[in-house]
């Protein structure tokens, strides 16, 4: 790991476990999913992430600090989550350390949740989720379950880092994708994309208190959002609308 | 052969305010950070976008918590817009996690301005689940 980016575990944390991935991307779909699986599952905070490379921004909760870059738990999964975007300039070393120290836990699978932005989203009633993965083995893991793959495209963002970073060394990485908005909070969209983890995983989450919240969370998600479409027009996310040229 | 339109002394002086305006907006987005609700005027602001393509101008405001019958698009001038929807009930600041001062809002609003020449006169106004999306078409 990185010296510039070190992970502090504050309780014992679980070893063989699947490690998720929850960062404010569009739709803020990572990170609305992220936070319903904390709350549904009653996950508790074991690590956090010291770096001087991030802005010197705190959370503060109850008065007392915390990174804005923290890992949560229970027995079988491990959850990454940001409540801020990472920077675009950062996101390589930030992804990197939280990959080793994954590896280092022996976590058996990397799961990130995110979205695919898709024009007239209000128009689409029934979501889709899709799957991209860094092997064959775990493409075909999320298309036995059902789940689509995405086959041509554009990544962007740290889920790439993550499915690069695996395809090179492992351990296997997926990345699940549900259609969402692309500037604005997609509670419905995070909903679709734990159906998707709880396929492919056996979790067990129930996304009804999260579509009843819907609004509430489009209000109140509104700041992260906005910050969150600077950095991604930083990382030239648009990109994902691109056609694909792809060269064989 | 182009043929260039004469301009009047007042479009010439609209054109060169609403230029000032313009880069006033930008300047205060770019480098003022403030906060996204005004406890002033009880209002907290939606996330919103434009979109430009070669006939429309598209612009979409996310409204959660709002009713189709509340909301409210009113050109104030032919380059801007001022969008406002009221919310289903009242939110408190602290609701939204803000502790160390007090406010309620009860209404979205803000003012967009629009980038290029069009009609405001013909645009087209749709509501689907709290999304509001506007088509102005472009002037030719």
């Amino acid at each position: 790991m990185s010296e510039q980016v070190r992970i502090i575990e504050k309780k014992k944390v679980p070893s063989g476990a699947t490690l998720l991935f929850g960062f404010p991307d569009v739709g803020l779909v990572g990170v609305i999913a992220a936070s319903h699986l904390i709350e549904e599952l009653g996950l508790t905070e074991v690590a956090y992430m010291d770096s001087e490379l991030l802005p010197p921004l705190i959370v503060l909760h109850e008065g007392l600090p915390h990174s804005s870059i923290r890992i949560f738990a229970d027995h079988n999964i491990l959850l990454a989550v940001s409540e801020m975007p990472i920077p675009t300039d950062v996101i390589y070393p930030i992804m990197n350390a939280l990959i080793e120290w994954g590896k280092s836990k022996n976590a058996k699978m990397m799961i990130s949740l995110s979205g695919i932005p898709i024009q007239d989203r209000q128009d689409v009633k029934e979501l889709k989720a899709f799957a991209a993965a860094s092997s064959p083995e775990a493409l075909k893991l999320a298309q036995d379950k059902g789940i689509e793959v995405l086959t041509e495209g554009y990544m962007v963002g740290p889920q790439a880092v993550v499915l690069q970073r695996a395809a090179d060394s492992g351990p296997p990485a997926l990345t699940l994708l549900s259609q969402c908005f692309f500037n604005y909070p997609d509670p419905e969209a995070a909903a679709e994309v734990l159906k998707g983890l709880g396929k492919i995983t056996g979790l067990k989450v129930d996304v009804a208190k999260l579509l009843e919240k819907g609004e509430e969370i489009r209000v109140r998600a509104r700041d992260v959002m906005k910050r969150t479409q600077q950095e991604m027009s930083k990382m030239k996310k648009g990109q994902e609308y691109d056609t694909p040229m792809y060269v064989s | 052969m182009s043929s260039r339109k004469k301009r009047s002394i007042s479009d010439i002086i609209d054109a060169y305010f609403e230029d000032l305006e313009r880069w006033a907006e930008q300047f205060e987005e770019t480098l003022m950070e403030r906060p996204s609700w005004n406890l002033k005027n009880c209002t907290i602001e939606p996330l919103r976008e434009i979109m430009v393509t070669p006939t429309e101008v598209v612009v979409t405001v996310d409204l959660p918590y709002t009713e189709k019958n509340t909301v409210e698009v009113k050109p104030v001038s032919r380059t801007s817009l001022e969008i406002s929807a009221k919310m289903k009930r009242k939110i408190r600041l602290d609701d939204l996690g803000v502790t160390h001062c007090k406010g309620e809002f009860q209404k979205f609003h803000c003012h967009m301005r629009i980038p290029v020449p069009v009609n405001m006169d013909k645009m087209d106004i749709h509501y689907k689940r709290g999304i509001l999306e506007v088509h102005i078409p472009r002037k030719r």
